[in-house]
């Protein structure tokens, strides 16, 4: 007798149910000598604490990382990460670049040409020619 | 003035507390801290202003948020007082079967979607942040396996209830273009990178007659 395996009812989506944000870890780094490091030190004083608190479900760090240029890492729940160099920007700038993180899903970038996507069986079934009326010609 | 606060009110009653997460897990607080401004009407009088500065607990500012974020809709075209008959007769047969279809328009754009459904926006929605809710309020059909009701052009906003939460902004490759002109030797490329809105279909319901008219 074989053992049987429970089948699924049905599939979980994030977003149907509850919603839970792809990003779940950011890092910081930055460097106190260096210049390109300007916009980066002056983000990590004054914007990012407020980023942090307007966005409690990602883990944030912030780390030295001497003689190298700023970067932010941002992970994710698929287990790829995407790394963003900062570089001589603007506070303003790197905020964008936080917030870019915090709304990617970590999927590889890909073309996508069909708008919707979906797992579910069609609604109105598949044509038959073999049912329904038919058309008397 | 009171007129918005009763509104706002109804919405709130309208949206059912299972379809929510917990307070917790919605990223609301998101959107105050927000390079993109937001898309929502001006503060014609001073309810809105002191709403948006007086600090609340999540779980009472989470619901407001949500349904304040959709941009002000264009007005509704004049609705039938009452349904006609055969939808009368229908409706109800339609909504008893099992699964639904939907196609609802964003930006005069049509998307037949069902429920878990993701759409992939061709433009990035400014002013929104992942895990807002939506309600898309314009479609042009509904169906069921058996029965379909078409709109002209659209249906009563009355009969469904869709909702879309907001997934998060994707980009896609850098696409690289190459302009080269003839008998010429200068080549210029030309790079670009879009933005795209995700969104996921969270509710699809067709309500009740009685509901809509009782």
């Amino acid at each position: 007798m074989t053992v049987q395996a429970i089948r699924k009812a049905t599939v979980g989506q994030n977003g149907v149910g509850a919603f839970i944000l792809q990003c779940k870890r950011l890092d910081f780094h930055y460097c106190d000598w260096a210049g390109s490091s300007k916009g980066m030190n002056s983000f990590l004083r004054h914007s990012l604490s407020k980023f942090a608190a307007a966005n409690p479900q990602i883990e944030i760090t912030v780390s030295p990382r001497p003689r190298k240029h700023p970067v932010i890492v941002g992970h994710y729940i698929n287990g790829r990460e995407k790394a963003i160099c900062v570089r001589n920007l603007q506070k303003e700038q790197i905020l964008q670049k936080a917030e870019l993180l915090r709304d990617a899903s970590g999927e590889k970038l890909k073309r996508v040409t069909k708008p919707v996507k979906s797992i579910n069986e069609s609604v109105r079934g598949v044509w038959s020619p073999y049912h329904g009326g038919g058309i008397h010609v | 003035m009171f007129s918005r606060t009763i509104r706002k009110s109804i919405l709130d009653t309208r949206i059912p507390t299972s379809a929510l997460p917990p307070p917790f897990l919605l990223p609301n607080r998101a959107r105050f801290f927000n390079t993109t401004a937001q898309h929502v009407e001006p503060p014609t009088d001073g309810f809105k202003a002191s709403e948006v500065a007086t600090p609340k607990s999540p779980a009472a500012s989470s619901r407001p948020a949500a349904t304040s974020s959709i941009p002000s809709p264009p007005p509704p075209p004049p609705t039938p007082a009452s349904f006609s008959p055969s939808v009368k007769e229908q409706l109800p047969l339609l909504a008893a079967q099992p699964s639904h279809y939907i196609s609802a328009h964003i930006h005069g754009r049509p998307y037949l979607v069902t429920q878990g459904d993701i759409i992939r926006l061709p433009f990035r929605m400014p002013g929104v942040v992942p895990g807002d809710i939506l309600r898309l309020n314009r479609a042009s059909s509904l169906g069921s396996r058996d029965y379909t009701l078409k709109g002209a052009p659209y249906l009563d906003e009355r009969i469904f209830e869709c909702r879309a939460r907001v997934m998060g902004t994707e980009a896609e490759p850098m696409r690289i273009k190459e302009k080269k002109k003839q008998r010429n030797r200068r080549t210029k490329t030309v790079r670009s990178k879009h933005k795209f809105t995700i969104l996921r279909i969270s509710e699809l319901k067709v309500n009740n007659l009685e509901d809509i008219e009782g």
